[in-house]
Order: C-alpha cells, then sequence, then structure tokens
C-alpha cells in the first residue's frame, strides 16, 4: 500500500475518532450519562496514535524519498541530510498543519487521560471542545490542506526545503517549541468552554485551566524567544524582532496568556475577575488560531508566510465560529461570573494586578491593530500602507516600561490596602535604582529610555530577589534550617509564587538586554582588500581572504577575518553565503563571536573573489545574549510553578497579613 | 435564562470586523513589496554617469520616450542572471523606449571592474549613496521601474526580469495602457 494512502487513511480515522469523541461527550454528558467521559478519552487516544501514524508515515516518506507523495515532491530532495529531511515536516505550509495536528491530539490525549478519573462535568465538555478543534484540524489535513496526495508520474528528485530553514539548527528546535506554545493553548481554551458549557463554576476548573496555560505558556515564551535568536543568526541584518506580522503573531497571545496567569491569581485570592479571566483564555486560543491565519492564509506579507493556499477562507470561518461561540457562552452564564471581590486601594497588590492586565491587554490591542491596520486600510480605504517598528516601538516601550515597574511594585504590596511600613519596605530598592542611575551615568551611559529601564530592572530585580530570600532566611533564622532545607522548603510551600519570581527575573534580564543591545549598538561597514582592516568597539577586524567551497548539499563563500580584541586576544570568524541548488538568492550566515558583555556580529554583505574584497557589515551589540540566556529562567521558572505536588486541603482564608505572607505564604 | 445580550452583540460585531477585514486579504500575494508610487511622477535625480558619457545625468535628460529604470549590483547573484536580459531588451526596443541601469550599494572599484568586462549598451548610473534608492521606495536589487514617456510610474518589477515579461511590459508601455 503506498504511503499516501495509508496516510490518508490514519487522517480519515483521526478525523472519525475526533468527530465521534466530540459529540458523544457532548450529547451523552448532557444527559447524564457518564459513558460520554469514557468515550471522549479513548476517542482522545485514538485521535492521538491515528495522528502519530500519519505522521510517522510522512516521516518515513520524507527519510526514504517516497517523491510519489504530493509534500515529498514539493519539499524533499536526495541532497538533503537527514536531519533537515525529517525537519521538511514543518517547512511548508501541509506538513506543518499535519504536524501541529499531531502535537493537538498529543495534549487532548494527555488531558484526556490525566483527568479520566475525574467525576467534574466540565471534563467531558472539556475533553470534547479540544476534540471539535481536533475535527477542525484533521478535516483540513484530510481537504485543503491534504499533504498525501498522490503524485504521478512520480518525480525522481524535489527541490528541498526552504533554504532559509536548512540554514540553522534552531530550526530544529524553534518550530515545535512555539507549536508546543501555540496548540498547547487549545487545552485551556476547552477546559474554559467545559466550564462555560457545564455552568460549574468552582474552585476545581480554575486549577486544570492554570496549570494546562503554564504549560503552553512556557512553550510560547521560548519558542518565542528562540525564533528571535534564530532571526539574530541566521538573517544577517543583526536584529531579533521586527514586528513581523508572524512574530506578532506569536506576541498576541503570549501577552493575553501571561495577562491571563496574572488575572487567575487576583481571581483566586480577591474572587475577582471570573469572566475576564475567563474570556483573556478564550482570547489566547482565538489569537493563536488568527495566528496560524496570519502565516497560512496568504493574508499577510511576511518572512514566515508560506506560499498563497486555499486554507485560509477554512481558518476564517473558524475563527468567527470560536469568537461567536465564546461570546454565546459568555452571554448565557455571565449572571454566574459575578466578581465578588472589589479592589480597596489604588495601592494594593490587587491594583497593581489589575493595572498590570489593562496594560498586557491594551499592548496586546495595540500589537493587533498595527498588524492588521494595512488590511483595515486597504479594506476601508483602498489605499496600501505598511506599519512599520517605529510605530510599534513607540507604543510598546512606554507600555514595556509601565509593566517593567509594576513587576517591581507588585509584589512588594501587600493584597488589600498597602501600609506605610510597606511602602517604607521598598526603599532599598529605590536605593537600587538610584544606584543603578548614577553607576550608569558615571560610565557614560547616559540613553535616557535605557537609563530608565536599567533603574526599573535594578528596582524590580531588588524586589523579586528579596522576595524570594525572605522566606528562607525567616525559616534560617526561625526554624534553623540549614540553607538547602530553607530553600527545599519555602519552594514547595510557595511553588508558584517562586516560579514566577523566577520567571520574572528572567524577564528582567530580557528588558536589560534590548535596552542595552538596541541603545549602545555599534555599527560599521566597510569593503576591504585582503589585508585591510577596520574596527568595530574595541575589535580590530584584519580582513584575510576570500575562502570558497562545497558542504553536503550547498556551496559557500565565506570571509576569513582575524580579530583582534582590545586585550591582544586573536580569534578567527567566517562570515559566510551559503548557495543552495534550486535557489535563486544567496543566504547570508553571519559571524558572531558571542560574550557575556556584547557580541561582535559579522554580515557578508558582498564579495568578489576575483578582485579579493568583501563589504563587511559589523556591528557590536551589547548585552544582546543575555535575551537567549534568558530561556533558562523560563524552563526553571515553569517547571516549579508545575511541578506535581501531592493535593493539600486548602480552606479558603482571607488574606494573611502581609509580614506573615512573605514568611511563608 | 438570563443573557447578556451586549456580550453577544459585541462579539457577532467583533467576528463581523474579523471577517470582514481578513477576507478583503485574499488572492493578495503575500510576498508582494508595498508600492505606493505607481502612477505617481518618477522623482527626479543627478546621479554620476559610469559609461562612456562622462558627467552627471539626470531624470530629466531622458524625457520624451518611455523610460527602462533597472537598480542592480554587482554583488546580487540574481542581478547578474538577469543583466543579459535587459541587454536583450536594448538590443529589441532600444529605439523607441530607453533603458537605464543604475548601481546601487556598490563599491566603486567593483562597479568598473564589472563594466570593463562587460561594457554598457546603455546608460549606466551610479547611485553612490543610495538618494535615488530611497526617493525610489527600492526593497532589494534587481528591481526595475517602467516609466511612461509623460514621467509617470506605470509599475514596478521586483526581481530579475525574464524576456517573456520584459516585452510584456514594455508593449503596455508603449501602449500606454492603464495598469
Amino acid at each position: 500500500m503506498s504511503a499516501s494512502l495509508v496516510g490518508q487513511a490514519c487522517i480519515l480515522v483521526a478525523l472519525v475518532a475526533a468527530a465521534f469523541g466530540s459529540v458523544t461527550a457532548f450529547v451523552l454528558t448532557r444527559r447524564g450519562d457518564p459513558r460520554g467521559h469514557a468515550f471522549a478519552v479513548r476517542a482522545a487516544v485514538v485521535f492521538f496514535c491515528a495522528m502519530l501514524a500519519a505522521n510517522l508515515t510522512m516521516v518515513s516518506a520524507l527519510v526514504g524519498f517516497d517523491f510519489s507523495v504530493q509534500y515529498v515532491a514539493q519539499v524533499g530532495s536526495r541532497a538533503t541530510p537527514l536531519v533537515f529531511r525529517i525537519v521538511s515536516l514543518w517547512s511548508a505550509l501541509e506538513g506543518s498543519i499535519l504536524f501541529w495536528g499531531l502535537i493537538l491530539s498529543g495534549y487532548v490525549a494527555a488531558f484526556a487521560w490525566r483527568y479520566r478519573k475525574e467525576e467534574a462535568r466540565f471534563i467531558p465538555y472539556a475533553v470534547g471542545s479540544m476534540l471539535a478543534v481536533g475535527v477542525f484540524f484533521a478535516f483540513l489535513i484530510a481537504g485543503p490542506a491534504t499533504p498525501f496526495t498522490e503524485v504521478s508520474p512520480v518525480p525522481p528528485d524535489g527541490p528541498g526545503p526552504n533554504p532559509l530553514l536548512q540554514n540553522h539548527i534552531l530550526m530544529v528546535v524553534h518550530p515545535p517549541i512555539l507549536y508546543l506554545g501555540y496548540v498547547g493553548m487549545t487545552v485551556p481554551f476547552g477546559v474554559a468552554l467545559g466550564a462555560l458549557v457545564s455552568g460549574e463554576f468552582s474552585e476545581r476548573w480554575m486549577a486544570p485551566l492554570r496549570r494546562w496555560t503554564m504549560i503552553g505558556w512556557g512553550f510560547l515564551s521560548c519558542g518565542i524567544i528562540i525564533g528571535a535568536w534564530w532571526a539574530y543568526a541566521v538573517l544577517g541584518w543583526g536584529g531579533y524582532w521586527a514586528w513581523d506580522p508572524v512574530e506578532n503573531a506569536s506576541f498576541l497571545p503570549w501577552l493575553t496568556a501571561t495577562a491571563f496567569i496574572h488575572a487567575t491569581i487576583v481571581e483566586e485570592r480577591r474572587h475577582m475577575l471570573k469572566a475576564w479571566t475567563l474570556s483573556l483564555a478564550l482570547a489566547t486560543f482565538a489569537l493563536t488560531i488568527l495566528g496560524t491565519f496570519m502565516t497560512r492564509s496568504g493574508v499577510f506579507n511576511s518572512v514566515h508566510s508560506f506560499t498563497q493556499s486555499d486554507i485560509g477562507p477554512t481558518f476564517l470561518v473558524f475563527i468567527v465560529l470560536i469568537v461567536v461561540v465564546s461570546a454565546v457562552l459568555l452571554a448565557l452564564r455571565s449572571h454566574l461570573l459575578v466578581s465578588t471581590g472589589r479592589i480597596q486601594s489604588a495601592v494594593s497588590r490587587d491594583a497593581a494586578f489589575f493595572l498590570n492586565n489593562l496594560l498586557f491587554v491594551a499592548l496586546t490591542f495595540t500589537v493587533l491593530l498595527g498588524t492588521v491596520y494595512p488590511l483595515i486600510a486597504e479594506a476601508v480605504r483602498g489605499v496600501k500602507v505598511s506599519v512599520g517598528e517605529p510605530y510599534f516601538n513607540k507604543m510598546a516601550v512606554p507600555m514595556g516600561i509601565t509593566i517593567l515597574f509594576l513587576m517591581g511594585v507588585g509584589p512588594a504590596l501587600p493584597w488589600g490596602q498597602a501600609t506605610k511600613q510597606s511602602l517604607r519596605q521598598m526603599w532599598p530598592s529605590v536605593s537600587t535604582a538610584i544606584v543603578v542611575v548614577i553607576f550608569c551615568v558615571a560610565y557614560g551611559y547616559r540613553e535616557p529610555g535605557a537609563l530608565v529601564t536599567f533603574a526599573l530592572a535594578g528596582f524590580a530585580a531588588n524586589i523579586t530577589l528579596r522576595e524570594m530570600f525572605l522566606p528562607i532566611r525567616v525559616r534560617m533564622r526561625e526554624k534553623k534550617e540549614p540553607l538547602l532545607t530553607a530553600l527545599g522548603e519555602s519552594v514547595r510551600r510557595a511553588q508558584r509564587r517562586m516560579g514566577g519570581y523566577v520567571v520574572h527575573l528572567g524577564v528582567i534580564t530580557i528588558f536589560v538586554a534590548i535596552a542595552a543591545s538596541q541603545s549602545y549598538v555599534t555599527h560599521a561597514q566597510a569593503t576591504l582588500k585582503a589585508g585591510d582592516t577596520m574596527q568595530t568597539q574595541q575589535y580590530t577586524l584584519a580582513f584575510k581572504e576570500i575562502v570558497q567551497g562545497q558542504e553536503g548539499n550547498r556551496r559557500f563563500v565565506a570571509a576569513k577575518v582575524q580579530v583582534t580584541s582590545a586585550s591582544g586576544s586573536t580569534f578567527e570568524l567566517l562570515p559566510r553565503v551559503n548557495y543552495y541548488p534550486r535557489s535563486t538568492d544567496p543566504i547570508g550566515s553571519p559571524a558572531v563571536h558571542d560574550t557575556a558583555l556584547g557580541d561582535l556580529y559579522l554580515s557578508l554583505l558582498a564579495h568578489d573573489p576575483a578582485a579579493q574584497t568583501v563589504t563587511l557589515n559589523t556591528w557590536f551589540f551589547p548585552l544582546v545574549s543575555w535575551i537567549w540566556w534568558s530561556i533558562p529562567f523560563f524552563v526553571i521558572g515553569t517547571l516549579i510553578s508545575l511541578w506535581p505536588v501531592r493535593a493539600r486541603v486548602q480552606a479558603p482564608a482571607p488574606p494573611p497579613p502581609r509580614d506573615a505572607e512573605g514568611a511563608s505564604a | 435564562m438570563k443573557i447578556n445580550w451586549s456580550l453577544v452583540i459585541t462579539g457577532l460585531v467583533l467576528a463581523a470586523a474579523l471577517a470582514w477585514v481578513l477576507g478583503k486579504g485574499f488572492g493578495r500575494d503575500p510576498h508582494e513589496v508595498p508600492f505606493m508610487l505607481t502612477g505617481k511622477p518618477a522623482p527626479a535625480f543627478t546621479l554620476e554617469r559610469l559609461d562612456g558619457a562622462k558627467g552627471e545625468a539626470k531624470l530629466a535628460d531622458f524625457a520624451g520616450k518611455p523610460l527602462i529604470l533597472n537598480f542592480w549590483s554587482t554583488w546580487c547573484g540574481p542581478c547578474k542572471i538577469e543583466h543579459p536580459v535587459i541587454e536583450w531588451g536594448f538590443g529589441k526596443f532600444g529605439d523607441r523606449v530607453q533603458f537605464v541601469g543604475v548601481v546601487y550599494q556598490d563599491s566603486r572599484e567593483n562597479v568598473d571592474a564589472f563594466l570593463r568586462e562587460s561594457p554598457p549598451k546603455y546608460a549606466m548610473l551610479f547611485d553612490e549613496n543610495g538618494r535615488a534608492a530611497v526617493d525610489y521606495g527600492l526593497a532589494g536589487v534587481p528591481e526595475t521601474y517602467f516609466i511612461t514617456k509623460d514621467g509617470k510610474i506605470r509599475y514596478k518589477h521586483v526581481g530579475p526580469l525574464d524576456p517573456s515579461r520584459l516585452t510584456q511590459e514594455i508593449r503596455a508601455l508603449l501602449e500606454d495602457a492603464p495598469k
């Protein structure tokens, strides 16, 4: 049997399983029949197995050069190395949706299995909703975006995947992690719908909603940072973020998911913002689907966009459906979602969280508006416009800085109402900010935007570290515990808080890195003959020769540059251009010398082997690598928050006074 | 059952607006480079000549006949592939249409070496500081502007031209049919 047929059969099984599971979950659970839940769990497992089989079929076709499968004929090539043949699975539209289907089915099956013994009524509805999303994707893979069409006559070879994707190993990591983040938001969406359909708004649904959002959020954060890293390491323009529609597409659900995670804390503590929290979970999913639409409909102009395709209208119908269903369900249940708590004072942790949420949502709207504005202008006024970096930077930077400020102030303020004492406790942090400013000014770093960012970063880092170490110190002093025990106990007793603070440290690191690398970048460009030198920051660059060669399926031209640092140490950098067969455009591959204080970044702009001249674009980016080195903070922080613990019975208690909380919460 | 109609209406309006705006975009080419100068007068320039004629050339010097303005560089592979096509077009249509090459973001030595090896058959100019490229909204090379005899940009082609596309655009330019 041909791979095409096997693949199509698997997808059909997946489609039927998802549809069956979804329908039975809703119909039987509505009738009060517990078999609805059992059927949904089994259907979810079958859905996963079928998707896995379909993906394995495609990978084996890619690896084994089965050009009778249309997708392999489109992206496969005998010249592509093994790892990139596997990666080709997500290098073009149809394959990426197939891979999406696999991750989705994995999440649905994992959720269904994890809660298979849970009796709450919202669970079968949640699984049913997720399977309904599965129906949509299985339908896409079976019909409008099928990769399994049989090609006849079978071509002897194919063009290979997009050269940009073959150029760097990060491409192997970036899409799966980002997809795990994106697709992961299906689970909170399912849980939110499940809660809305069942009308069950006890504390029980909030915990899975929060946990599964955290999983997706962790992946999404890492995926976005790795994407920025990839752009920096591959695209050769020295940047890492360009407010490209597809970058925005991943940033939008991240913003609402971040807002959601903070909102759940307020919901839990103060019993406020229930409807708001649910809306954020629903919006996050809608934005992931909108993001997928942006990449795959051919409507947006972007470095990521796949070729024009016919799946746009199908996606649009799905987006409309999500928005309408979410709005109607919220409308039906809004009387059950009334807040019982209130914000008592503007100077309190509640207010800081609330303001944080408003800012995140305002930032979401700002970015969304900037992204779709060209489409709105064209639809309404018939003119073509493009919204560039200046708009986004102008709008996002002040909001980002305010968020950084709140990240410091929020944890320092008590719930309810701030006391004079809690405000006085902020003095050491304010002094840190002042010291940072004095230090920066003394060393000549006087750019106002960067100065404000560094100061607030110092302020927020001081408070975050204090909040992390205060309970440890208290335990060591009062319970005479050794450091490690006190640390372990403090983390165990306040997992989510500690995890959150670790993530905050990562975010502070990113803020500092962005401010430094944007404000103090040095750029130079020069055409050099062999033996010529140029200067970038403290480095002297001497161009030696042009090196050419063949490497697997690509030819390369590189400039051998000897770099001498101020300390006298020398090393060699080889910025290069790769030429892939069947690609008319050369793919630049910058060379980066990465140090903790900054990166020397060389990009080969032009070369003339006959004259032995090269034109080099050189940059020095201070602290830029801190952006990627913040990933461990996100991973560790998320893991600490999510680490399974035995459930403790907790009676809802009024918020404790601030000092007690700092020591034991 | 209580229902919050304002929420329903907000959702419906939002969905309709999204569908309308996003739906309008179908059929677009995602890789199309936005270009605002179509139908507008071609921006004036004064650039150094690199061909046999010495001194500077202005846009006004080329008035009277349709003009094909081709931006290129020696470092750009596709430009080198395109070069013979433009020369072929000049051979075929050179009596009715003017051809002008503009070298963009390049070093003088590289350009001189290139032109020594293949001397230009048509006017060749040097956009040393990239001023003309900015005025023309150049997004990359090669890009070719088709300018009518009354000095308006009729069409911009992004990427290397092939003979059939070049012929098609020159014919349209000569007929001055509305784009």
